[in-house]
Order: structure tokens, then sequence, then C-alpha cells
């Protein structure tokens, strides 16, 4: 950060100032249009054909779409890590990594919606779950939980924006006046006067302290979707925990992911430094440590025990047909990334870089085995059913929504950096005078 | 020492062999697999007979019940006329005949009866059969109370030379029928017909969940006894506590109930939780309106 001091402010806006795509940038972003389009058809099949043109069947009720819907809500967690837990704790080397936390958190938790009304047979119903709705139902908890967390987001987005709206509309010929409409209508009105810094700064203040709370609801009440439930390998008091730390790592390497893009394709190496990677890759390794704990609770201690009905979904996570996916996800989502950041070079940016992608991936994977070996080892035993329903693999639409919505959320993202600076301007000017007076 | 050692493991070797091979000469011995047939009789309130069939297959020390086995019963005579039934034993090797109506005039018509077991001829095993002999019998159960003492009063005759009989020595136990078995009313497990054929115990079960009337079902049952066979009588008496029915069961608010029966508790939390944070929210918003207004007056 203080390679930062020697900048002018002037310096700072042209850096931080949002870019147009380049040919990079567009070969990206029509990929990932490509895949959403993609995503889209295969929907279009869904909702002309039914559930049936998935492998879901009457046991593997909750597949691939309800894998990703636990992914995308572990992932949005890190808005309330990055933005409001160091906020609050007065980290001040988080700033640059703010934005990136808070736009992952809402691209998210839009798809994570939208995977739930994917994963519904008759979407024209959805407004039934409001009324006809039981708030017994932790369904319903997580219906409100999520849409609060999304507008809690959006404000916790919009807010810090402000005052980098009053920049952008400076710069009317760089970003043009299709751009220069949008930013108008969001913060024209912002002078930048000590009452509207007032009032700013006390509703962040005020949305960092309740983004806490309700971020820590939104991933208990997913995984009490499961552990509400009587079955092996769900059946657990520490799953809002197991959940919580989970996602926060996922969400951490998600951010590394982003911070390293980022920082390559913008060329932002004067604001996102190799400190910020060292610093993310200590707490990258503190969350993987935290959720390997409680990994070897959920599965250690059930397999100490090896209760009878559990023993078939053990078995077959350890040894038996998800041994492979389950030890990639306990190798590559957690221990190799250990391995990679205790070692000071490892927290590089690319070494950081790839402990990112690896915790990601295998987070995702790690969803996948929450949800689908359970399901196929129900406490009754499987009979007189078609042997299709013994066993789950995604069909071509499954993984196809699946990716469409990956890609969606990526999409977001990629908009809102094309759109709006990456990196808070106004904060990084103030934060460099401060750093300056102090010294 | 070197040499102690090496004999130590030719010792183990020799050890091991000989397991071996005693587990080897074992295995080959062939398994003896033998057939047990247990045939019970039932009189059931005096007024029905009928006889229930076990049969089990024991191969070493296994035991298994013999399943789909065919066995033929007959009253007096190994003979067509006097065929009761013709069973097939189900999963649990158990097979139940009732005596037909048209063996009446035989049963009537004398005081004990042989039951003729023969199961069919299958595959290499040959035809066989085995008998089962009672004395027909009866059982009563009265109740009655003095001095605030109630008192049940079990009577077991046997039917000679054309006359009822008490049977003395007659082992039986009495008691309240419940969902797991007999609840003896008394402090004995088990009692005995003295000269008379009675046996009597004193009701000492007090508050005893009834039905909705307040009655329950006395029950005296002889078990296994050699020459009557199995005997059960049973007397529905209003000696319980009247059970009322819980028709407030689906009006409760549970977590299973419908939306219109959320518990009170839970309605209150979540609604707490949402206007908190949602009054909170809109409050932020409202925040954002007073920033405009600033920034628009300025």
């Amino acid at each position: 950060m203080e390679n930062r001091i020697a900048l002018s402010n002037e310096q700072i806006t042209n850096d931080l100032l949002p870019q147009k795509f380049g040919k990079r940038g567009m070969i990206w972003t029509g990929i990932l249009v490509v895949i959403c389009l993609i995503g889209a058809y295969a929907y279009y099949r869904q909702l002309r054909y039914g559930l049936v043109v998935t492998h879901m069947r009457d046991y593997v009720s909750w597949g691939i779409y309800i894998s990703n819907f636990v992914f995308f809500v572990a992932i949005s967690l890190v808005g309330s890590l990055i933005t409001a837990i160091f906020r609050l704790a007065n980290v001040k080397w988080s700033t640059p990594l703010t934005r990136i936390a808070e736009i992952i958190a809402v691209s998210a938790i839009v798809f994570a919606s939208l995977i739930i009304i994917v994963d519904m047979g008759r979407p024209e119903r959805f407004m039934n779950l409001f009324i006809h709705g039981r708030i017994q139902s932790p369904i319903m908890w997580d219906v409100i939980v999520i849409g609060t967390y999304f507008f809690i987001s959006c404000l916790l987005l919009y807010f810090p924006l402000l005052p980098d709206l009053k920049i952008l509309i400076r710069f009317k010929e760089k970003s043009g006046k299709g751009l220069n409409k949008l930013y108008r209508f969001q913060g024209s009105f912002w002078k930048g006067t000590k009452e509207q810094f007032r009032l700013s700064d006390k509703s962040i203040n005020i949305l960092c302290i309740i983004i806490i709370p309700v971020a820590f609801c939104i991933h208990t009440v997913t995984s009490w979707l499961f552990a509400t439930t009587y079955r092996p390998g769900w059946d657990s008091t520490n799953f809002g925990a197991y959940f919580i730390s989970g996602a926060f790592l996922v969400g951490a390497g998600g951010v590394v992911v982003a911070m390293y893009i980022f920082r390559r394709v913008y060329h932002l190496e004067k604001y996102i430094t190799e400190k910020h990677f060292e610093k993310m890759g200590r707490i990258v390794v503190l969350l993987a440590l935290l959720y390997l704990y409680f990994n070897v609770n959920e599965y250690l201690i059930p397999a100490f025990k090896m209760k009878k009905p559990e023993e078939a979904h053990l078995t077959q996570l350890f040894t038996g047909e998800y041994a492979p996916l389950f030890w990639f996800a306990i190798l590559v989502g957690m221990i190799i990334p250990i391995i990679i950041l205790l070692f000071k070079k490892g927290r590089k940016p690319l070494p950081m870089f790839i402990a990112g992608v690896m915790v990601v991936i295998g987070a995702w994977f790690k969803r996948y085995l929450i949800v689908t070996p359970t399901l196929l080892h129900p406490f009754l035993p499987m009979q007189n059913v078609p042997e299709s329903y013994h066993h789950y693999f995604p069909s071509w639409e499954e993984w196809a929504i699946a990716m469409g919505s990956l890609a969606g959320a990526l999409l977001i993202i990629t908009f809102f950096a094309r759109i709006y600076p990456i990196i808070p301007i106004h904060e990084t000017i103030t934060e460099q005078h401060e750093e300056a007076e102090n010294k | 020492m070197k040499k102690l050692k090496i004999n130590r493991y030719l010792l183990l070797l020799s050890v091991l062999i000989t397991t071996f091979a005693i587990n080897v000469i074992a295995q080959e011995t062939p398994v003896e697999q033998k057939e047990i047939v247990k045939l019970h009789y039932f009189n059931s309130n005096n007024n029905l007979q009928y006889l229930l069939l076990e049969s089990i297959l024991k191969t070493g020390k296994k035991i298994e019940p013999q399943t789909n086995k065919v066995f033929m019963l007959f009253l007096d005579k190994n003979q067509p006329d006097n065929l009761i039934a013709k069973v097939l034993t189900d999963k649990n090797g158990k097979a139940k005949a009732i005596i037909p109506p048209q063996l009446k005039t035989l049963w009537d018509s004398s005081s004990q009866h042989t039951f003729i077991l023969v199961a069919e001829a299958t595959g290499k095993k040959e035809e066989t059969s085995s008998e089962f002999t009672i004395t027909k019998s009866k059982v009563s159960i009265d109740t009655s109370t003095a001095d605030g003492i109630k008192n049940i009063t079990v009577q077991v005759m046997k039917y000679e030379n054309s006359q009822w009989i008490p049977v003395k020595d007659v082992e039986m136990k009495i008691g309240v029928e419940r969902l797991g078995g007999i609840l003896s009313a008394g402090d004995e497990q088990t009692y005995t017909t003295d000269s008379t054929g009675t046996a009597t115990s004193e009701f000492k079960k007090d508050s005893l969940p009834g039905d909705q009337q307040g009655s329950f079902i006395l029950i005296a049952k002889v078990e296994d006894n050699d020459e009557l066979g199995n005997l059960i009588i049973e007397k529905r008496v209003p000696w319980g506590v009247a059970k009322k029915p819980d028709n407030n069961f689906f009006s409760q608010r549970t977590l299973w109930s419908t939306r219109f029966r959320t518990p009170i508790w839970l309605l209150f939390m979540a609604y707490s939780i949402v206007i908190g944070v949602w009054g909170t929210i809109i409050f932020l918003v409202f925040q954002i309106v007073k920033i405009k207004k600033l920034g628009v007056s300025n």
C-alpha cells in the first residue's frame, strides 16, 4: 500500500475508471453469453417437457440444481466477510477488495434465487409459496432471508458507490452517453457535502452490522433445509457452523480468484498488491483449516460409530462410488490449498490464484456431495423402483442450466466491472490522503 | 538362543498347519440337516379350535424357518375323510388350520383326539408323519367383588367319560390383555388350578387405562399343556380408567400444523426478525431519499 502514496488523484482516477472491453474481454463475454444461451435453451426444454428431462427421480429429488444453489449461497457470504467484518474490525487493507466481494455476493445471490425457481417443476406456481406458505417451514425462512440478503447486499454495493458515481459523471467522454445517463440517474444528487457523507457513512455502518447476522442466517437456514430432515449425512446439529465455515472459505477463494484476474486484466498491480495476496492467503488458510476441522467432525465421528443406517452412505463416500469425488473435494478443496498457502512463496499472486481456483472447484463438488449421496441412501430400502432410481448423474440439460447459471453470475460481475470501478476510487484517494497525513 | 528362536517358529508353524488342517477337515464333514415340526392345539374362548404348525430347518448350528412346505393334518386317522387341512408354511415357517365343521360329528364323538401330521414327500425326502394327542377341554372365567376386592376365578374342565370334570395342577396366566402381552392381574406371574379345577387371582392393578368406556379385557391363558394344549378365555370388564380421546390434537399450534396454526412463539420470533431487519432496510432507503434531497437543495 505504501507504493500508492506517490500516486496522484488523477492517476488513481484514471487507473480505476471502468475500461471498455478489449479483444479478450469480448471473447470472454461472448463465451459466457453462449453458455448462458445453452442454459436458457435447456431450461426451455425443461419447461416444455417437464422435470423428466432431468435425471432427478423419486429418491434424488435434489440434484445438481440444489448443489448449485448451496454453492451460490455459500459464495455470497463473502460480501459480509470482506466488507462488513473487516470494516467493523477497522481493517484498512481490504478497501480495494470490498467492491469485488460485494459484486460476487450480489451476483451469487441473484442466481441462488433463480436456480431455486429452476428446480421447481411448475415455476408459474412460485407465488403459491407466499400465498400458501407456512412460516414453520425452513424453505419459507430461506426464501425470506435470501430476499433480505439480496436487498442488503445491493444497498451495501450502492452506498459506497455514490461518491464514485460523482467522479464517473465527470468523465462523460470516457464513459459515453448511455453510461453517463445511468450514472446520472443513480447518483447525480451526490454533491459530496459533509452531511451527505455523514448520512452515507452512518448507513454503511448500519448495513455492515445488519448484514452479518443476516449472512449467518442465510447459510444457517440453508443448512437447516438439510439438517431438519432425518437422513444419513444430514442429521447433524453442527450443520449451521459447518456450512458457514465452508461458505467463508469458498467466498474468500472466489475473491482471491477475482482479485488476481482483475489485477491482471485491468493492470491494478498498484492497488491490489502482493500484500493483499499475502493477507488474503493467511485468511484462506485459516478458513480452510476451520472447514477441515468441521469436515473431520462431520465425517469422522459418524464413521467411528458407523451406525447401521449411515454405514452405506459413509462407505460409498469413503471407498465406494463417490470416493474419487469425495477425496478430490477434500484434497483439492482444502488440504492442497492449505499446503500451498502455508508457505510464504505460496501466498504470491499466481500460486494464490491456483489455490483459489482449487478451493472454488473443490467447494462446488463438496456441495454436490452433501446433497446427492444422502438422497441415494434413505432409511427405508429402495424397493420395486426402476433401476434408474438407484443412481443419479445429471442430464445434459441439468449440466447446461447449472453451467449457464455459473456463467450468468460471472456475466453480472463482468458487466459490473465494465460499468463501475471495481476498486472504490473515492475511498482509495481518501485513504491515500489519510496515510500521507499520518506519516 | 538362535536355535531356540528357530524351534519357536517351527512350533508356531506346526500349530498353524494343525489348525488349518482341522478347519479343512471340519469343512469337509457333511453338515447334518434336521427338520423340526411343532404342532400346537388352540382352543380360543371354547368356540374356536385350531392348530398352529411351526416348521424349522436346523442345519448344523443354524436354525431357519422352513418356508413353502406342504403338510397335511388329519383328525384321529390318516385317511381322506379325516383331513383337517392341507397347509403351506409361510415365510416364518408357520401354518394355521381351523378344524372344519364337517368334522364336528367326529370331534364330538370322543373325549380325546389325535392330530396326525403328514409331511409330503419332496425331492429326496420321503413322506413323514407324526402324531399329537389332546383331551377335549374348556375353560371359564368369572369375576366377583367382595369388600372392594376384585377377584378373577378361572376354571378348567376336561371331557372324560361323557362328562366335564375339573382338571388339577394346570398352570396358567391370569391378567389383562395389553399391547405387549398379558399383564398379570395379581402379584404372581402364573397360577395353578386346585382340585376343583379353579385358580383365583386378586385383581391388584388399579387405575389401569381402559378404552373410552373404561373397559379392558381380562384374559386367562394355558400355554402348551401336555394334555390340553393351549386354552384361552377372555372377558371384558369395566375396571379400567376411561380414556378420553384427544380431539384437540389437530387444532394445536405446532411446527407440523397448517399455516393457520403456527405456534405463537414462532410467529413472534419470525415477525420480530422480519420487521426488525426490513424496518432497518426501509430506514436505509429513507436515508438515500434524504441524501438525494440534500443534493437537490444544494
